[in-house]
């Protein structure tokens, strides 16, 4: 998290100071501290901060009462490179941002109001800070009152972020003061029994012993003498470093476009399944159940190659080259049979170029769809994958190409045997053969040609066309869902209702086994929600 | 003095408030803005703030050993509880005049006068140089300023350490703004000898209001002719629930004198209070009292309003004509009524146009 958390004090000699700072450092401003680096910088800052104004001037004879560490403290976070450094002053190579603490400093205890003399308010502006100071008082036998004000600032330029940072901040600002509190008060108490001071007061005031009295010969005590605890800084150092962490791990900033796309949802969903175990459908990697009876070895590098799917653009640019190669009615072909949900298989011996020519093809159909197994050695059946890479000497049951309904088979052979693909893309050194046991509908799926039409158009870049996908993807997906929450909904469904339906959402009769499909993709969540709002109708 | 309405709102603020005492939600309408105020400055542990609790809060003095340190501006309204309508501002000890974070155009912009407390059992040689600093940056400010100097705390002092003390912090600010060019601010500085345990703190408040108080010089003329004529020693207007006197007549204030009749406050006060019908006492317009001291002395209080009291002290043989006494006393509250009745009607007063009470009996 951006932000400084400072601990200050109302000083009886001195006014309003900040006592101590804690700061995250990116690396990016300052390269990764070494001990040494860190070291100097900390020396650094136990001089008083460049800047002219008259306060800083006055901050350079500090009493006990305002002394926080001489040098202070670093941590450094390995996950995330960021060094927390606390000391008396912030960063000294920013006195801009001295100033806007001291300002806080300044504001928290002697400007603002809190209701009650303890509790959090927040103030500020864009160009001073937004900050969240929280008041306190610890008991102290020797004040005035028997009590000193303190404060913490947790100081940062976001303001909805710090807004949004409350409710976790106030209550852990506040377990923090209270052991602060705790301890002073056990020190007040024995300190109390001892010596009653409000006796010893009245007492000197009777006697007239004025001089004595006066504050001028008891310094301000130091908050390390006031807990007795000798750590007390270390003790700040790490509740605050913990609090600046775990508050930039509650809140992350992601930058929302839009609504999430059902695509998107799925992979959030793949994710969260992931954490939670239950759906083993996402989270096993397709090919581990093919790889059974591979070597080791060879295991090993498939599991390395399996996590880098090439990128959306990547295999945009594929589909392209794919469309060239096989000229227009083979891969109207092939995209037609991926489309409508019909097992795709390609044999062939450069495991690599399937792998790029099947994740090309899964760009035409949302990604709940996808069932891959990119690589095996024998057929897996159609429920468990829609796209199947299989490598050449593997046979196919006998049954497949002939009852089998729903499949494509693309053989892949070189063109010359000695002219060997220099690159996994070479689609063009292949020869393709292509056999169905299905005869397709004459015309496509609307989506489809869309698809194709876009793709023929040179003047889309590959940015674009991905767009294009998506928004084709999604707008197909927003049909489905329609047809799915109709289907759901219960009572009795009428052919010529569905007739209807399919004729407002503009959907044809090639469009249907697509919609059928793809019903399959929609994610658990909205399954979830269209069953339970349908429940809660009947 | 000339027409008050005129006056510059800096010093005297126009909406004085005075008004009638019955109608209390007329007079903070019209206080809420243009109320004068008064700063109390100092040192920290000057003693700012008891002097503000045991003035207006009835704080006893040993539990002023018992306040925490101000850390930031008290800002106090003592329109709602008193006739006296003016705001109190307790600063900080570590307040810095300069600096700009506490925006001092503001703070000195709207300022009748600033007390500064200086310590007079400490070494004050700081706390001058924070009165000059202070005083420099106000003057600038605002020209119309009051400085008003409470050596406090001199309850500690024999009387010529009082003195002493006095003269030496008289001569050193003085001094410091001959060095500065400022000399005729010098005309401006009033030091008071003050200590919360006596009633020297409340006397020298009393003169700090008295000079923000734009009717004063019309109060202590209406006060010359009651006593002359009525065989009146001395007469305080007293505002009741502070204590502290906004106008009294010619003759030489003397402590005790002031003492006695801050204690007969408390007393009828108290009686009232104790045996009033009325929830917030018995104190009306209708009070008064009368009490006989053995020296052949009177003590005689009427009320003018709810928050001022008329307090004489008189010889014994002067009250045989009670009835004059009370009959003069009459056109006296008259009198009063009328001046803040004028200031209501919005017209220009002067003191010297002002029509003199009639009918006072010789």
């Amino acid at each position: 998290m951006n932000a400084i958390i400072a601990l200050c004090h109302f000083c009886e000699g001195h006014g309003p100071q900040v006592m101590f700072c804690t700061q995250p450092t990116h690396p990016k401003e300052q390269t990764e501290l070494s001990h040494e680096e860190a070291s100097a910088l900390l020396s650094n800052r136990v001089r008083s901060p460049s800047g002219d104004s008259p306060v800083s001037s006055k901050s350079e004879h500090t009493c006990e009462g305002c002394y926080s560490v001489k040098t202070g403290f670093v941590s450094h976070d390995n996950d995330a490179p960021i060094s927390y450094i606390s000391s008396k002053y912030p960063n000294p190579t920013q006195p801009e941002i001295y100033s806007l603490v001291r300002n806080a400093c300044l504001r928290s205890l002697s400007g603002e109001v809190c209701p009650g003399n303890e509790g959090a308010i927040f103030f500020g502006n864009d160009q001073q800070g937004h900050v969240l100071s929280y008041t306190f008082q610890l008991k102290d036998n020797l004040a005035r009152g028997f009590q000193r004000k303190y404060s913490i600032i947790v100081m940062m330029m976001d303001k909805i972020y710090l807004l949004n940072s409350w409710p976790f901040l106030v209550p852990h600002l506040k377990l923090l003061i209270e052991h602060l509190q705790g301890k002073a008060g056990k020190v007040y108490e024995s300190e109390q029994s001892k010596c009653p001071q409000r006796a010893v007061r009245l007492k000197s005031s009777m006697a007239g012993n004025f001089l004595q009295q006066r504050g001028g010969n008891n310094p301000a005590r130091s908050i390390t003498e006031l807990t007795k605890d000798k750590n007390i800084f270390k003790i700040l150092h790490v509740a605050f470093v913990w609090i600046l962490k775990a508050c930039s791990n509650r809140i992350t900033e992601t930058l929302l476009e839009g609504p999430p796309t059902e695509d998107s949802i799925i992979d959030m969903e793949k994710q969260e399944e992931t954490e939670e175990g239950f759906i083993k459908l996402f989270t096993k990697p397709a090919n581990e159940v093919s790889d059974g009876d591979t070597t080791p070895s060879a295991e090993e590098k498939e599991i390395a190659d399996i996590d880098t799917p090439p990128s959306e653009l990547d295999s945009i640019h594929n589909l392209r080259l794919l469309l060239k190669v096989l000229g227009e009615s083979n891969f109207h072909l092939l995209t037609h049979h991926v489309v409508i949900g019909n097992q795709v298989i390609i044999r062939g011996s450069y495991k690599e170029t399937i792998k790029l020519i099947l994740h090309a093809l899964m760009m035409l159909v949302p990604k709940g769809c996808c069932r891959p197994i990119l690589h095996s050695n024998d057929y897996q059946e159609s429920f468990r994958c829609n796209f199947l890479g299989l490598t050449a000497d593997s046979s196919l049951p006998s049954h497949i190409l002939s009852s089998e309904m729903f499949v494509l088979l693309v053989e892949m052979h070189l063109k010359d045997e000695n002219d060997k693909p220099l690159n996994d893309n070479d689609f063009d050194k292949f020869e393709y053969s292509m056999a169905s046991p299905t005869r397709l509908l004459d015309k496509a799926p609307t989506v489809l040609q869309k698809i194709e039409h876009a793709l023929k158009n040179e003047r889309f870049s590959n940015g674009v066309m991905e767009q294009c996908l998506i928004c084709l993807k999604e707008e197909w997906m927003n049909k489905v869902k329609v047809l799915y929450k109709f289907t759901k909904a219960g009572g009795s469904i009428s052919e010529v209702d569905t007739q209807n339906l399919l004729h407002v959402v503009e959907a044809k009769a090639e469009d249907k086994p697509l919609l059928q499909f793809w019903t399959s993709g929609l994610s658990v969540s909205y399954r979830n929600h269209i069953l339970t709002t349908s429940k809660a109708q009947h | 003095m000339s027409s008050y309405a005129d006056e510059d709102p800096g010093s005297f603020p126009r909406g004085f408030g005075y008004g009638p005492d019955e109608n209390d939600t007329d007079i903070q309408a019209v206080a809420t803005e243009q109320k004068p105020r008064i700063l109390l400055m100092g040192l920290p542990r000057s003693g700012k703030s008891s002097i503000q609790k045991v003035v207006f809060h009835k704080v006893s003095p040993n539990e002023t050993l018992f306040l925490e340190s101000t850390n930031k501006i008290v800002k106090e309204d003592i329109s709602n509880s008193s006739f006296v309508q003016f705001q109190i501002w307790d600063l900080p000890g570590q307040f810095n005049p300069m600096d700009a974070n506490f925006d001092p155009e503001n703070i000195f912009g709207g300022c009748g006068a600033i007390i500064f407390v200086i310590d007079a059992q400490d070494e004050y040689m700081n706390a001058l140089t924070k009165l000059h600093t202070t005083v420099a940056k106000a003057f600038k400010i605002n020209p119309d300023i009051k400085f008003e100097v409470f050596i406090h705390k001199v309850d500690g002092l024999s009387d010529d350490h009082k003195i002493e003390a006095q003269r030496d912090i008289h001569q050193r600010a003085s001094d410091n703004l001959t060095d500065e060019g400022l000399e005729n601010l010098r005309l401006r500085y009033f030091f008071y000898l003050t200590s919360i345990y006596d009633h020297s703190i409340f006397e020298a408040f009393s003169k700090v209001v008295q000079k923000l108080i734009p009717q004063l010089s019309v109060l202590e003329n209406l006060l010359n002719i009651l006593t002359t004529h009525s065989g009146i020693e001395k007469a305080f207007l007293f505002d009741v629930v502070s204590k502290i006197y906004i106008a009294t007549d010619i003759s030489p204030v003397d402590m005790q004198s002031y003492e006695l009749c801050c204690d007969m406050i408390d007393v009828v006060n108290d009686v009232s209070y104790i045996y009033g019908t009325k929830e917030d006492g018995a104190f009306d317009s209708q009070s008064a009292s009368t009490i006989k001291l053995n020296n052949g002395t009177i003590l005689y209080l009427r009320e003018v309003n709810r928050y001022l009291a008329l307090v004489c002290i008189l010889r014994e043989d002067s009250f045989d004509k009670q009835g004059v006494i009370d009959y003069n006393f009459l056109c006296f509250r008259q009198a009063i009524h009328e001046v803040f009745e004028v200031r209501q009607r919005g017209q220009l007063v002067t003191s010297g146009e002002f029509n003199q009470p009639n009918g006072i009996i010789k």
